[in-house]
Formats: C-alpha cells, structure tokens, sequence
C-alpha cells in the first residue's frame, strides 16, 4: 500500500509535503533511541513524540511516513523539517492503540 | 478482558502477580511515554510498554493500570518487579514487538466484545485530618517516584475517593519528576482536612523563567537523556493542572519553584 491510500482509508492528516512510496511494515515507538535502533527502511513509523528530532531520525532509518497519535499538536519547527527532507508526517486523533486496530484491518503486516 | 486472556495470546510470561491474572482490564494504552500514560490512561488499563524501567510501574500505578506488559522481549529493570508485586499489578514480558502486541489484543477483543465498566464509587470522607513532610532528593533518580506512591498509598488508607486519589498521585508524580529533571532538591507537605487534599511542593532549582510559557502544552527544556527516560512531552504542568481543582505556581529564577496543589474533597450530602 502506497501512502496516499492510507492516508485515505484512515482519514490520517498530513502536514508535511512528501512524495508517495510504498508502505512495509509498521513499527511503534516513542523512543528515539529506540526508532534508530529498530525501524526498518520503508516502515511506517508511529509515535506520539512530537519533538523535532524525530525528522532527522526519520530520515536516517528511511521510514516511509511518521504517524502522530493521540491528536497532538506537532511544533512548527518539526513540521518546516519534515518539509525540508521531504518525509511524510501525518496525524490522527487516534491513540496508538485504536490505530492500530484500523492498520491492521487493512491488512498491513509487520516489518 | 481478562488479563490471563491477553497473556495468552501474547504468549507472556509473567514475572510478577501471577495471582491477579484472573483480573479484567477495561483498555490498553500503548506507550513508552510516560507522561503521555498519564495524561491519557484510563484507571484499570493494561499498559504495552517498550520501557521496561520502573518508571513505568510507577507510571503504570499512578494512573490505576492494572497491568504492564514488557514488550520484545525486555527484562524489567532496577526495582520494576518488586514495585509490581507490592503495588498488586500483573507485569508481564513478550517477545512480540508494540505492533503485533496491539494486533493480536484487538483481536482478541473482537472476538470477546468487551464491556466498558464503571469507574470505582465514591467512599465517604469525613473527620479526617493528616499532615506529613516528605523530602525530593533530586540527585537519586532511583528513588524518583517514591513521594508520590507514598501520598498515594496514605490516601488509601484513609478511605479517599480513588477517583480522587488518581487525580492527586498524577499530580504529585508530575511534579515530582520535574524536580528530578529540572530541579536540586524539594519539600513536600501534604495535608488533609475534610474540605479538601493539600500539596505543597517546594524546590530549590534553576526556576522557571516564565511560568505561562512553562504552562502550556508541549512546551519542554527538557534534554535527550531524560527523552530517552519517556520524559518531556511538555505535559507535565499542564497535566497537574487539569487534575487540580486549584493550582498555584510560584517561581524564582536561580532560587526554586513552589506548586500548590488543591483537590477539594467531596463529603456526602454537600
Ligand atoms: N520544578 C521545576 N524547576 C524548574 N523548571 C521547571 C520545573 N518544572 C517545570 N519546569 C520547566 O517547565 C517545563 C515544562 O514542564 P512540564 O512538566 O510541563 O514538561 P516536561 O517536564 O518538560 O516534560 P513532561 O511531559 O515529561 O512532564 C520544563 O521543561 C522546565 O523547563
Ligand atoms: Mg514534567
């Protein structure tokens, strides 16, 4: 799945300007530490950190998209960012959780 | 859900509180944010966790989980296992990672249908009176967690409504960790008095330069380290002020921070 189609199928908000690419995998985490260390190339990242440093991290392990859960307000700087690299950032109200009820309705598997 | 239930289909193993499995859980919260866990956790949850310090226990029982599920296989940390089984929560571990975790538990519930239960009842408090000093030392993280797990337990034992009692211990955990990320040393004073639930946090730190600012959602000094602890989300004021009936902040840059904290105590009839 490609993810403007999950941006559909969830109702997912973006808020950076990206290009579109192939989803693989999900991985969860509000750790950056532990994002670096365990998410796979193409993942989709979900977290409801919202800090700045999530972009270059991001980045550095070539996730697919980041997803902001729990509806929180995600800074400017994080955002103008994201714009920079090109990563897709989206949001939901959702809690992690619930989101992940949906995703896996959708039939996305695990890294 | 029952808790035996879902350690089955994580295929858990317990390590601690094997006694309470036979307990329900009324949601799950996914998280290694701790202050998130307190801002958004519903009292008798299960928390699914990638942090597998005792911070999370602590987190876990000031907002009334039930459970702590350790995830990928994490062993648990410093005292977490010990703080599990004096605080009567399941803790559990698995090798499942927080995606497959959350996968297998929804359909678990599908195939259950859960029942949302109503939240604890609220107990008589009338003629109480208690007053107690506690001391922050800032420098010990280990010991960060223990005041407020204290105050929590000494509400108990007087008969507090536990609705209300979650309210306070989130609070005083919020303040007490910002006196081990932001400041040296505290004061704590807590009171009870038939009107109402007193804490007075005193610090001596750095202060807060704007309070207003400090105030607001998501607003954080707070460095990488404590970020990796799960720590500085910026919701930690802003927290204590939603559990508060009244929240005063009074800061002096370079000198210390005090938090009055007031919970007013509901009597019957009143
Ligand atoms: N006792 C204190 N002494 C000095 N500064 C403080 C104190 N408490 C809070 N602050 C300042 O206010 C900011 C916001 O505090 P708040 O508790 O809301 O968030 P946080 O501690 O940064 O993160 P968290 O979400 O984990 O609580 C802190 O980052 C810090 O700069
Ligand atoms: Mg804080």
């Amino acid at each position: 799945m490609k993810i403007q189609e999950l941006i559909q199928n969830l109702g997912l908000k973006p808020l950076s300007r990206f290009e579109d690419r192939d989803i693989s995998g999900v991985f969860i985490s509000d750790m950056m530490s532990d994002a670096m260390a365990n998410a796979k190339s193409g993942n989709l990242w979900i977290t409801v950190q919202t800090h700045k440093s999530i972009i270059p991290a991001a980045n550095l392990v070539d996730v697919a998209a980041v997803i902001i859960t729990s509806g929180k307000t995600v800074p400017q700087d994080t955002v103008e960012l994201a714009d920079r690299h090109a990563i897709a950032l989206l949001s939901t109200d959702q809690p992690t959780f619930d989101l992940i009820g949906k995703l896996y309705g959708l039939g996305i598997a695990t890294s | 859900m029952k808790i035996e239930a879902i350690r089955d289909s994580l295929k858990a193993s317990v390590l601690a509180r094997e006694d309470l499995l036979g307990a329900e859980v009324e949601d799950i919260y996914a998280s290694d944010l701790m202050s998130d866990v307190l801002a958004f956790g519903l009292p008798n949850s299960l928390l699914l966790t990638g942090l597998a310090s005792q911070q999370s226990l602590i987190s876990a029982h000031m907002a009334e989980f039930k459970a702590v599920v350790l995830l990928r296989g994490k062993r648990a940390k410093d005292g977490a296992e010990r703080f599990a089984t004096e605080h009567s929560m399941v803790l559990m571990s698995t090798r499942l990672d927080m995606y497959d975790a959350c996968v297998r538990i929804h359909a678990l519930r599908d195939g259950n249908g859960v029942q949302p239960k109503e939240l604890g009842t609220t107990q008589a408090v009338d003629n109480i009176l208690l007053q107690q000093k506690f001391q922050i030392e800032g420098n010990d993280f280990s010991k960060a967690g223990y005041v407020s797990t204290e105050v929590k337990s000494m509400l108990k034992k007087i008969g507090v409504d536990p609705v209300l009692i979650r309210s306070v211990a989130i609070s005083c955990y919020e303040a007490e960790m910002n006196v081990f990320m932001h400041a040296l040393r505290a004061k704590v004073d807590l009171t009870v008095t038939p009107r109402l639930i007193e804490v007075m946090l005193t610090d001596e730190g750095k202060g807060i330069p704007d309070v207003e600012q400090a105030m607001q959602e998501g607003f954080t000094t707070a460095t990488d380290d404590q970020r990796a602890l799960g720590f500085g989300s910026g919701l930690g004021l802003p927290n204590i002020k939603r559990n508060t009936d009244e929240l005063q902040v009074t800061s002096e840059v370079g000198k210390g921070t005090t938090l009055v904290m007031r919970f007013f105590l509901q009597r019957p009839g009143s």
